[in-house]
């Protein structure tokens, strides 16, 4: 066969392979390509004479090509896919096969993550028992920082989200006890929910989504930019000098905002009680004393803390495994957050379970 | 001469990718090693090794006759207070200014006074040719600023061994030279051993007194001597390429 001019992509309608194909039968030994007459030419050329040796492979026929310039033949070998191209395009998975191997590469990363995260635990409580040794190894210069930054400044979002939790519930809770005259246990019922769960919850919530997110993104910019590197070839320690102080931080606030949180919910109990239902502020106020007990509040206040631990360590442990650059903070920022939420919601679930059993 | 590194088969793997093989070299007191290769040579990889911020998969690096590979955090932590390290992105600490970044160690590991540790941060900027720069933040200051900034940090505790990882990366051609000329002039006055891992060939012309190439394929050392003895190998193609700026 010979060309037509120009083999350029504008052209390949002028090129029928199937046409070449019907021309061989089953005398035809060698196909022999003439590109002698072809001055212009683009990566049509290479597209086509890919096709031409894949024709000649599936028929078994020799392909021979003549005619080419030495200008051409450069452009070929630049353009050209290798043997071993061809060979790993040939193994194309199947949808099943990628379902499944993709939900096995998922697992694996999974228990990969979970067994590093346990790792990471054991060696930041490691390094929080020794500093009843040796306090000084911390750096305490960073903690009342922190403190401010996770807990002083999460004050108004926290008790905001909260009192409005409060204040929904109040309001859904007053229309179905208005029905059976009950219309007093609106305070034992905020009173309760707020204190053993929504608040420490969404208090825990938003510190994942305020605190965690930004310890990750603060320790993988550190990493990306050879700060953490740094550090430890000076010989510190990156748990004790940037993960302890925001942990600890993380975890002295959280009781004390789960506190400010348990006032703005039941306030924002009282007010949806005062608004729908028939009571007075007094007896919505010695139904709540009636109702709590120091083991209400003091499981949300412990729940607390473990919670914030959790955050705050996540948050570091995805900052920690950032590697490369500006997306793999992002990604890690993100995790932070997803995997916060969600380890906050599990040990919500056994803590709940735990206290159920011990009758607290 | 009693070696202050040996460096003795070390390899390293990363899930299925093998990096290095049997890297054997020692580093001798006072002098400027330049460890050099093509991108991918693994050449940063095996700095993470010797500098005890990785652990090899195989082999030891021992260090004035302490093995890092082996040493317990604190026992490494220890040797790795003999360090100066200057990273291919500085490293610098965003939130400190630079005084503050130099003044870090120099408060942890040492007993000196505020007065004395703002002398000794005056000393080691005015080394490096940044008086008037201690109160900026590293952000406010240039890239060839910040490297100079990050080898006066390298210097706060006088360390006996520098390592610098692609100190020229990211510098123009003249800033680039100023900065060999400062590591020349360093090693001359402070006596200091420096392993320099480049890829930069007027960088390495300028300061090394010993060049060791990797290379990829073989993953392991392929050549080793002066810079003049490897820019005329025409025994080893791929070592006379390399320092002639061929392609292969």
């Amino acid at each position: 066969m010979s060309f037509i001019e120009p083999v350029t992509l504008d052209n390949s309608s002028g090129y029928n392979l199937e046409a070449i194909e019907k021309e061989i039968n089953e005398n035809t030994n060698i196909l022999t390509c003439d590109l002698s007459d072809v001055k212009e030419y683009d990566s049509y050329l290479i597209l086509f004479l890919d096709s031409l040796k894949e024709l000649s492979k599936q028929k078994g026929i020799a392909l021979n090509i003549i005619g080419v310039s030495p200008r051409m033949a450069k452009f070929i070998e630049l353009f050209s896919r290798k043997e071993s191209d061809i060979e790993t395009n040939k193994a194309h998975p199947g949808f099943w096969e990628t379902y499944f191997s993709h939900i096995g590469q998922l697992t694996i990363v999974g228990l990969q993550d979970m067994k590093l995260f346990i790792e990471f635990l054991g060696d930041i409580i490691a390094k929080f028992l020794a500093l009843f040794i040796h306090p000084g190894k911390m750096r305490w210069k960073d903690f009342p920082f922190h403190l401010t930054k996770s807990g002083v400044n999460a004050v108004p979002i926290v008790t905001l989200i909260v009192f409005l939790i409060g204040m929904i519930s109040g309001y859904q809770g007053a229309m179905q006890l208005r029905q059976v005259g009950a219309d007093i246990y609106i305070a034992d019922l905020i009173g309760l929910s707020i204190t053993r769960e929504l608040a420490p919850l969404m208090t825990a919530i938003l510190i994942a989504g305020r605190s965690g997110s930004a310890f990750a993104a603060e320790l993988g910019t550190m990493k990306v930019s050879d700060e953490i590197d740094a550090l430890n070839s000076m010989g510190f320690d990156h748990i004790q000098f940037l993960v302890l102080p925001r942990i600890i931080a993380v975890m002295f606030a959280m009781p004390f905002l789960v506190l400010l949180a348990n006032f703005a919910g039941i306030f924002g109990g009282l007010i949806a009680a005062l608004s729908t239902l028939e009571i007075t502020m007094t007896g919505y106020l010695n139904e709540m004393q009636k109702a709590l007990s120091y083991g209400d509040i003091f499981s949300g206040l412990i729940k607390s803390v473990v919670f914030g631990f959790l955050v705050s360590a996540i948050g570091c442990f995805r900052g920690l495994q950032v590697r490369g650059g500006a997306e793999s903070v992002g990604k890690y920022t993100t995790a932070a957050v997803v995997t916060g939420v969600l380890t906050i919601i599990i040990a919500d679930a056994v803590f709940t379970f735990i206290f159920q059993a011990l009758g607290i | 001469m009693q070696p202050i590194i040996e460096v003795k088969d070390v390899g390293v793997v990363y899930g299925d990718n093998t990096i290095l093989e049997k890297i054997t070299f020692d580093v001798y007191p006072g002098e400027i090693l330049v460890i050099v290769g093509g991108s991918g040579s693994g050449k940063s990889v095996l700095l993470r090794q010797i500098t005890g911020l990785e652990k090899p998969t195989t082999g030891t690096v021992i260090v004035q006759g302490q093995d890092l590979t082996s040493a317990n955090n604190d026992e490494k932590r220890k040797i790795q207070k003999k360090f100066g390290i200057l990273f291919q992105s500085s490293g610098l600490f965003a939130s400190m200014t630079i005084a503050e970044n130099i003044s870090l160690l120099l408060e942890s590991f040492t007993d000196l006074s505020e007065d004395e540790i703002s002398d000794i941060i005056d000393i080691k900027l005015r080394a490096v040719g940044l008086d008037g720069f201690r109160n900026y933040l590293p952000s406010e200051i240039s890239g060839g600023m910040k490297k100079r900034a990050a080898l006066a940090r390298a210097l706060a505790l006088d360390p006996d061994i520098l390592f610098f990882d692609e100190p020229s990366s990211g510098l123009d051609p003249v800033t680039a030279a100023s900065l060999d000329n400062l590591i020349k002039s360093l090693n001359e006055s402070l006596g200091a051993t420096m392993v320099v891992v480049s890829h930069d060939l007027a960088s390495i012309g300028n300061i090394a007194h010993r060049v060791i190439l990797l290379d990829k394929e073989t993953k392991g050392i392929i050549a080793q001597g002066n810079a003049i003895e490897m820019k005329n190998n025409i025994e080893n193609e791929k070592v006379y390429k390399f320092f002639n700026r061929i392609a292969y």
